[in-house]
Formats: structure tokens, sequence, C-alpha cells
């Protein structure tokens, strides 16, 4: 009986058929025009087929010949750095530089396991000072530094 | 002469006191980085590019490539001291630096991996220059046919030396170019794959991507694996080494130099490839090659001259054709849009006080690491002890303001968020995040270039094997792809890639 395990290669596989099909059923309004006028369809239906094909062969390749196990996952991290990034993107215009910045190394510091509460604390308000700082004052980013009342 | 004039050319823009400042700022944050586990010169570039921005080009350049370089320096204290590559190129010198270092010979073995790094980035500094003209005026006269070829050569010949699966490569490549077409085509006006977003009328941000993958997404894959407790050995004691081992070294700091120049040369090379064929090649040649892995001087003289020398050259192609070897070169390259200036042979002629500039400072630069690394080493040690728990924030905190700045978009922040999610995955499905750079900064360039080969033969695609040199890069493309695909090689590339 063949063992068919999902592994690193069955799921890369998978990846770049959901990109490949994705691809091509969004290049699919764009006129393809011809070899000697590629239309703005021609590079990335091109491009999908060679992908889908790509996926199609490591699947292949995955069921036939064995598959190594994906490894670990760690949800926590990513999904806390993720969350930080979209709160940053979330406050930033409306709270401004500092308590934006505040929120996301509180949140970022989730990620990890083994900061306490108030070396987080201190953390944060250095990071946003510096960052005050260096974007504001010594390369005068546009930012807005404190909420917009 | 040509060639003194260039040199004062790049002198004079080097030496002015704003470029020194950043050649030196780059120089040290590339130690600093180096030094620091966890964090490398890639993401350390994409975190500065953004602000790059507020410099002129000449600057931003200067200190984005002092960072490059300078980690090579400082990658090697770490590994010697803590046995943990502070930057990937220096997993090698582990092997041999950190028993010298438990041997209590810390210090000629940092003396050797600086001096080491300082004469093959003299070297290979000299070989910029010199091959450096020739190689961009052949460049200059290449159609759109010889230069689709070029990127194709160059796309194969990093899956090839890049690591893993030579099918999963290629699927990050034709990835990358995809995601890289994707905004507003130049052609005809029609927005492509922006999935209605406006955010993305002008294609995914290159800011945005980089600092996820190489931001986020490693900090993530860190956070998940398990600390382990190194030991420092702090006792360094005199770091200069004595003559015996130089004479000892210098045949092994020669043929890393060498290796090291040519490998960096390459497209998927650079100075991870030059360290580990470097210290491969001195196994080989040894007399006794049981002495390496138990404290061999020359197993750290070898593949840290290599990487230095690597770290240089992989500037030749990014400069005279503009096309990137290595993700950090692929940075380079977006540092130069960001200022407006389109990478390829005309920069040469165009900008000279920027390319001159830039070669002349990478000397300077290595002479400036010299000083900051062995005096300094015993201050490194310190920075060691910092603990990831804050250095992430701080990446994060750099990645968001970066990301934002770079056109005030809002979007971009949400799409770095995506791509970190993406980036994560597939280093977990041992899909290579490199390639997939290297395609979508050529993508548009490969498009483009495509389109006008075929419109030039009146769409007969005959046109790429018709001119010499473009059938001359397809050969060799074909050729790399054979070579890999061939059971037997696979196999010695495999072992080569495990040692």
């Amino acid at each position: 009986m063949l063992k068919v395990r999902a592994g690193k290669d069955f799921w890369s596989g998978i990846m770049f058929l959901c990109f490949a099909v994705v691809g091509l059923y969004v290049a699919r309004g764009y006129s393809m025009g011809s070899a000697d006028e590629m239309g703005p369809g021609y590079f990335p239906v091109f491009l999908g087929i060679v992908l889908g094909a790509l996926g199609l062969l490591l699947v292949a390749r995955a069921i036939t010949s064995g598959d190594e196990p994906v490894g670990h996952i760690s949800i926590r991290p990513l999904v806390y750095l993720v969350v930080a990034v979209v709160a940053f993107g979330v406050t930033i215009e409306p709270l401004g530089l500092v308590l934006s910045l505040i929120l996301t190394v509180a949140l970022a510091a989730l990620a990890g396991r083994d900061s306490g509460p108030i070396e987080v604390a201190i953390l944060a308000v250095v990071l946003a000072a510096l960052s005050v700082g260096i974007f504001h004052f010594a390369l005068r980013l546009p930012l807005p530094i404190w909420p917009a009342l | 002469m040509d060639f003194l004039n260039n040199l004062a050319t790049g002198f004079s823009v080097a030496l002015t006191v704003t470029n020194l400042l950043y050649c030196f700022v780059g120089a040290l944050l590339g130690t600093l980085v180096g030094v620091l586990p966890g964090i490398g010169p890639v993401t350390t570039v994409a975190m500065l590019l953004p602000f790059s921005f507020t410099l002129p080009p000449e600057s931003a350049l200067i200190m984005l490539a002092g960072i490059y370089y300078g980690a090579q320096y400082g990658g090697s204290t770490t590994a010697i001291l803590v046995n943990i590559p502070g930057e990937a190129s220096s997993v090698v010198t582990t092997i041999d630096g950190h028993q010298m270092a438990r041997a209590g010979r810390a210090g000629p073995a940092l003396g050797i991996a600086a001096l080491g790094s300082f004469f093959a980035g003299c070297i290979a500094t000299i070989l910029v220059v010199v091959a450096a003209p020739p190689l961009a005026s052949i460049a200059l006269s290449f159609g759109p046919a010889e230069y689709f070829s070029l990127m194709v050569c160059g796309l194969v010949a990093a899956i090839v030396l890049a690591r893993g699966s030579v099918i999963k490569a290629l699927g990050m490549v034709v990835l990358g170019l995809m995601f890289g077409i994707v905004g507003t085509d130049i052609n005809s006006g029609v927005r492509r794959m922006t999935f209605g977003f406006r955010g993305l009328a002008d294609g995914i941000e290159f800011v945005a991507l980089s600092m996820a993958i190489y931001g986020l997404a490693d900090i993530a894959l860190n956070l998940g694996k398990k600390e382990d407790n190194a030991e420092v050995h702090s006792k360094i004691g005199r770091v200069w080494p004595s003559w015996a081992d130089i004479k000892y070294c210098i045949p092994a700091v020669l043929r890393g130099t060498t290796l090291g120049s040519i490998l960096g040369v390459l497209p998927g090379g650079g100075a991870l490839l030059a360290a580990f064929a470097a210290y491969t090649l001195e196994k080989k040649v040894a007399r006794k090659p049981r002495h390496f892995g138990h404290g061999d001087i020359r197993g750290v003289a070898a593949p840290e001259s290599a990487n230095n020398a690597g770290a240089q050259t992989s500037f030749i192609p990014m400069l005279t054709l503009g096309i990137p070897s290595n993700p950090t070169m692929a940075m380079m390259i977006g540092a130069m849009m960001i200022h407006g200036i389109s990478p390829g042979p005309r920069v040469m002629t165009d900008r000279p006080g920027l390319f001159w500039g830039l070669i002349v400072s990478m000397w300077l630069g290595n002479l400036m690491l010299v000083v900051l690394n062995l005096p300094l080493v015993g201050m490194w040690v310190k920075l060691l002890r910092m603990p990831y728990r804050f250095l992430y924030p701080s990446i994060v905190v750099f990645c968001c303001i970066g990301t934002y700045t770079v056109n005030s978009n809002l979007f971009d922040v949400y799409v770095m968020a995506f791509f970190a999610v993406f980036g994560y995955v597939c280093v977990k499905l041992d899909c290579e995040p490199a390639p997939l750079i290297l395609g979508f900064v050529l993508g548009p360039m490969m498009e483009e270039n495509l389109r006008r080969s075929l419109l030039l033969s009146r769409g007969d695609s005959m046109i790429f094997l018709q001119e010499p040199i473009s059938l001359f890069f397809l050969i060799v493309s074909v050729g790399l792809l054979l070579v890999v695909a061939l059971p037997t090689i696979r196999k010695t590339r495999e072992e080569a890639m495990q040692e």
C-alpha cells in the first residue's frame, strides 16, 4: 500500500499550484497580444503555466517517491508578530508614533515567552523614545508623533 | 591613464567627510549585526533601505555596502568565541575557530580572521576595479535578447547553487517573477494582479517584501527554535597572530581569496558559498587533513578570506550588469531604484562618482574594519550577551516604521504582514526565499526585454538562439540544469552542501 503523508514537497507543490491558479484566474482578463506584440497577459500567463507545472511535479513526486514531514510549526510567535504589525498599521495615523510603538512592542514581546511585564514596559518606552529621536528629529521623516486632536 | 583617473574620481567621492562617516557607520553596523546572532546583513540592509532615501545616493550605497562586508568581519567573532555563527557565511569558521578558542587560542584565530579578511578585501577590490569597466562595456553592447538570456542564465545559476531541491528553487524564482510584475503594466497601463487594491498599483513594495521575509519571518523562525545556552569564551589573549601562524596561513589565505573572488561573481554565490567551498578545498589540499576540525588555524583563515572576497566581488555583476547575485545585492539594486538610478552598465558612465566612490569606499571600509575589530574585540564580546528578546522587538519597530515611511502608505504595512506569513511558510517547506527575491527584482526587466526581443524579431522566438551571445548564455543555463539533474553529480552536490 502506498503510504501518502503530506509533507514539505507536497505542501510546496500545493502552494505553487494555488498561486498559479490565482495568477491564471486573474490574468484571464488581460489581453494576450501576440508574440511580436506581447499584451499585458502574455508574461503572467506564461509564468502561471510554468508555476502550475512545477507545483504538479512536486505533488506527483511527493506521492510517488515519499516526502519529508513538515517540522514543528510554532504558531504563537508568527501570530503575535503579525498582530503587532497590523496594530502598528491601524494605530500609527490616529494615535501617532509614540503610542503606536508602545502597543506594537508590547504585542511583539508576546511573540516570545520570557519577557516580564516590567521589562517589556521599559523596552517599549525606550524604543519609542529612540524612534522619535532617530526618525523624527534626526531623519525628519513625516511621521505623526502624538494623537491628532 | 583611465585606471588612475577612475581611482582619483573614486577617492574624491569616498574621502568626503560625509561619505567617510557613512562608510564608518556602515562598517560599524555591519560588524554589530555580524556579531549578534539572529540578525544578519540581509535583514539589516532591508531595514535601512527605506531610510537610505534620506541620504544622497552615494552615501546610501556606501553605507549599505559597508553593512554587507562589515558583517563578514563581525560574524567570525561570534563563530570563534561562542560557536554560533553570528552570520550565515561564518558557519564553517565555527568548526576550527571555536576549537582554537577552547584551546586558549581565540586571539590568534580572531587576528587571522581579520587579517585574512582584510587581505582578501584588498585583492577583491582591485579585482572589481579591473574587471568592472570591460564587463560594463561588453554589457553596453547587449541588445534585449542578450539581456533576457543573461537574466535567465543568472537565475538558473542561482537555482543550481541554492540549497535543497532544484524544482522548489525554480518555483520560487517563477513566483518571484510573478510578484515582480504585479502592478501597472508600463506598456498597456493595465493594472495587473492588484485584486482591486489601489495600494498595489505601483507593484508590491520591495521594502515590504524583503523586510517581511528577512525581518519578520526570520524572527518567527528564531523564536520557534529553542534557545541554546552557549558558552562564551571571553578570554581572548593576544590578538596578533605569531609570525609562524601567519606564514602557515598565507597559502590558505591566497587560496581562499582566489576561490572566494571567483564564487562571489557567480549568481547565487557570494560570501556564504565562498566560505564553504574554501573550507572544503583546504581540507582537500592539506597534507594532514585530520587536524581540521580540531583547531587548525587554516580552517579559519581560508573561509574568512573567502567570504570577504566573495562579498566584495559579488558587487561586480550588480554594478556592471544590474543583475543581483544574492539577496543583499538585490537590496542594493532596490536602493538604487529608490534613488531613481536604473541599475545596469550605464551606471558606470552616467554616475562615475557613485560607481568609483562605492568601490574605493569598500577598500577604506575594510581598513576601518581591521581597526574596529582587532582592538575593540572585547567590546563586541560584551554585545554578545544582548538577549534576543530585546533585539527582535527593535527589528519589528524598524520594519514597521521603514515600510510605512517609504511611500507613507499603510497598505505596504499590511503587505508586509502578509508576506511575513508567506516567508515563514516557505522556509518551513524548505523553499529558499533567496531565488524569490532575485526573481522579484528581475521580473519587470525580464518581461520588458522579452517583449522588446520579440518585437525586434517580429515574434520569432528563434532570436534567442540566433544571437551568438544570447545562445551562449542559454547553453550555459541548460548545461547547469543538466548538471544538477544528473544523479551522480546531484549526489556530490548534496554532499558538498552538507559539509
